[in-house]
């Protein structure tokens, strides 16, 4: 399942503490239009490159699907941020 | 246990594996009963399959005690083999001049060498690994593993 949702948070010395809960499907939403006008693109890239398509768009489904659950935070003196995709 | 090497044979005979492909399936099957063996005790435990790839970058203790630094990445295994797989579909050209670069840089390997098999072995061989890294002021643990 791709990520449905993503939690960021920032902190710093000026500024106090930012969580921000992003609802994904909305950025999913907004970038299938750009993911169709690009599709030819893709194709002519594809081609040129003589690399099959299909695969290579399972491929990145696959990365996508892989990224449920992804974390990353770095604390620092000046500030910290983390995220973390479900 | 001779039906399955045989079939691989059949398989080698036929062009449909390669000679290497051939190898690591029989020594898959040699494999398999000596580590499943022991598992068949009731008291021994049994591995889990780690779900994920776990970075953590520590301070050390007598470090400045106003610089405290963490890094914790945590990232699913599943990520991994889908970019190892991604590797497989990088055009030969690209690969030619990724290898090159490499090379250059003292790295003397081969993208096409890159298989899902190759993470598992790394998977099971990362347990724990641990690397100290001392910088001008600070002193830092990495720690890569498996959960």
């Amino acid at each position: 399942m791709i990520p449905f949702a993503a939690e960021v948070s920032f902190r710093s010395r000026r500024h106090g503490p930012l969580h921000l809960w992003i609802p994904l499907p909305v950025l999913w939403i907004l970038v299938l239009p750009l993911a169709v006008l690009a599709l030819p693109l893709f194709l002519i890239g594809c081609l040129l490159l003589d690399v099959r398509p299909f695969p290579v768009v399972a491929m990145l489904w696959n990365i996508l699907t892989s990224l449920n659950d992804t974390e990353f935070s770095v604390d620092k003196p000046k500030g910290s941020f983390s995220m973390h995709l479900y | 246990m001779n039906e399955d090497r045989r079939r691989i044979l059949d398989l080698l005979a036929q062009g449909r594996i390669t000679a290497d492909e051939a190898e690591r399936l029989i020594a898959a099957i040699e494999k398999g009963p000596a580590s499943a063996s022991p598992s068949q005790g009731p008291e021994t435990p049994t591995k889990a399959k780690p779900k994920y790839l776990r970075v953590l970058v520590e301070q050390l203790d007598g470090a400045a005690a106003d610089s405290p630094s963490l890094v914790n990445i945590r990232v699913p295994m599943q990520l991994l083999r889908a970019g190892v797989k991604l590797a497989s579909l990088i055009p030969a050209q690209a690969r030619v001049h990724v290898n090159g670069a490499l090379r250059e840089n003292g790295v003397p390997f081969d993208l096409s060498q890159i298989k899902p098999e190759n993470l598992e072995e790394i998977i099971d061989q990362l347990d724990d690994l641990t690397v100290d890294v001392d910088q001008k002021n600070e002193k830092m643990k990495v720690k890569v593993f498996c959960e």
